[in-house]
């Protein structure tokens, strides 16, 4: 295809995602997706630069870069932008003391019950959610995510909450920076339509959706978003950045 | 306001209307007896998620109300009437205690998920699995969507969030069946040959009851007992057709005034 040529040629830098984009998770620990062991040692090698962009809460991010190169790839943890580390910041910057709803605590309907009630009793109730996602892929099947527990309490607390992780701009820039690159350089590479594709979209960035992981069919005529281009996997999305960017 | 015909049917909340918790409103069980004196089919109508109509009917019992299991319309006589309408094989997320009201039901290899108030039921395995049901194209029934509700021990979680979260994760819109939804008075008059027109609604709920029922094309009356606070009846337009003390009062206003 031509046009991928125009789409590819300026990129500097690569945002991946890792969950279903680099492996699939589930009983110990998981999968890597295939191809996708090489096609991350390959972009590494290249002249485009490369950060792992998350929205992985369920494990810290030394655990998470642990079971990735257990899975054989090669990564640090310098290089992976995630939203539990963003948060603390921002806990931190606004003096919060948070009550935490986070994955060893799990969601029971008592510890949601717990939060509902700390929410209900503060004046000015702050809620943040790691990720807003619907739902991820696990080996098993797709998995309820963050996004559904995040709305029960929007609804029951008549509140709103603030998401840190994708889609948010600011977590998208952060990671830009982190990386160095400008936006219009860059490009995501996504299984999420909405989170990864729409929110790196909304920042400037051109996104990718691979069709592993959670992607369902319907992704590709979904009513709000269309990527920059749909492609099999992340080895076949390598391929084409490597092909087409600017020698 | 558009004609009326000849009142054919009367329907009636339970709690806080007939009576309050363990006590009967005073003279509910006579002004009862007056009105099954006249020409009015009857229906005790409720939204309730966890007590199946053999519970309402104990209870009633014991306060020496006169009615039989026939006349009583649940919320979760609504979902199973909606369950099978669809032909459907529901995944229950519901109280154990409302489970006689599912008597029956084919719920084996599930394609439609029910959701009521059932804490215990709200774990992640559990939501995980309406949810790849839901995923795959079964439809959601909400018993109702309350946001929370008061226990002993402070505000606990009701069954609305929950509804949410599984809207939102899957991109659909649950079918509320309780009150204050049309179809809920409708499906309460169903097989009685009777039309909305010709039906009225008395309760202590200004919203649910009344405001529901008249949305239906009822009349409805709104009692000040129960959970009946004052100035309640300003808080829907139309107003209430009639506000009066209790239902005693309401049956009297029929019985002189329609019909």
């Amino acid at each position: 295809m031509a046009a991928w040529r125009e789409r590819l040629a300026g990129v500097r830098g690569v945002l991946l995602d890792i969950s279903g984009v680099l492996y699939d998770g589930g009983a110990g620990g998981g999968v890597p997706i295939a191809g996708s062991v090489e096609a991350v040692a390959r972009l590494k090698r290249s002249p485009l630069k490369v950060r792992l962009c998350t929205n992985e809460s369920q494990k810290s991010r030394r655990e998470l870069v642990g079971l990735l190169r257990r899975l054989g790839f090669s990564v640090s943890e310098g290089e992976v932008s995630a939203p539990a580390p963003a948060a603390c910041q921002i806990l931190r910057a606004r003096g919060l003391r948070p009550h935490l709803l986070i994955h060893e605590e799990g969601f029971s309907f008592q510890n949601m019950n717990k939060a509902f009630q700390v929410l209900m009793e503060l004046e000015n109730p702050v809620l943040i959610s790691l990720g807003k996602g619907r739902y991820y892929k696990e080996t098993s099947g797709l998995m309820l995510d963050v996004g559904a527990y995040m709305k029960a309490l929007e609804y029951a607390c008549g509140i709103e909450a603030e998401v840190v992780g994708k889609p948010s701009p600011e977590f998208f820039k952060s990671a830009l920076q982190e990386m160095g690159v400008e936006a219009h350089q860059a490009i995501m590479i996504g299984d999420d339509i909405v989170c990864d594709v729409g929110g790196a979209q909304r920042c400037g960035m051109q996104a990718l959706q691979v069709r592993t992981g959670k992607f369902r069919p319907s992704d590709e005529q979904h009513p709000e978003v269309q990527a920059n281009g749909y492609v099999d996997n992340l080895a076949e999305a390598v391929d084409l950045l490597l092909q087409h960017m600017d020698a | 306001m558009a004609t009326r015909r000849a009142l054919k049917a009367v329907l009636v909340d339970l709690s806080g209307t007939l009576h309050v918790e363990d006590a009967a409103v005073p003279g509910a069980q006579e002004a009862l007896k007056r009105l099954r004196g006249a020409p009015v089919m009857i229906k005790f109508v409720t939204n309730t998620t966890k007590e199946s109509k053999q519970d309402l009917l104990k209870r009633l019992k014991k306060l020496e109300f006169d009615i039989s299991e026939d006349e009583i319309f649940t919320s979760l006589t609504a979902a199973r009437n909606l369950v099978e309408a669809k032909q459907v094989r529901p995944m229950l997320l519901i109280d154990d205690r409302a489970l006689p009201d599912f008597k029956g039901i084919q719920t084996e290899d599930p394609n439609a998920v029910v959701i009521g108030l059932a804490p215990e039921h709200f774990h992640y395995p559990a939501l995980n699995q309406a949810f790849r049901l839901l995923l795959d194209g079964a439809p959601l029934i909400a018993i109702h969507k309350a946001r929370y509700y008061k226990r002993k021990d402070g505000l606990a979680l009701g069954p609305g969030p929950f509804v949410t979260g599984l809207e939102y994760a899957t991109d659909t819109k649950a079918t509320v069946v309780g009150k204050p939804e049309k179809t809920f008075f409708l499906e309460a008059l169903r097989g009685t040959g009777c039309e909305p027109e010709e039906a009225i609604m008395i309760g202590d709920d200004c919203r649910d009851d009344v405001g529901g029922a008249q949305n239906a094309g009822m009349l409805g009356i709104l009692v000040k007992t129960g959970k009946y606070r004052a100035a309640d009846e300003e808080k829907i337009n139309p107003p209430p057709y009639l506000t009066c003390e209790s239902f005693p009062h309401a049956v009297d206003h029929i019985l002189q005034h329609l019909l």
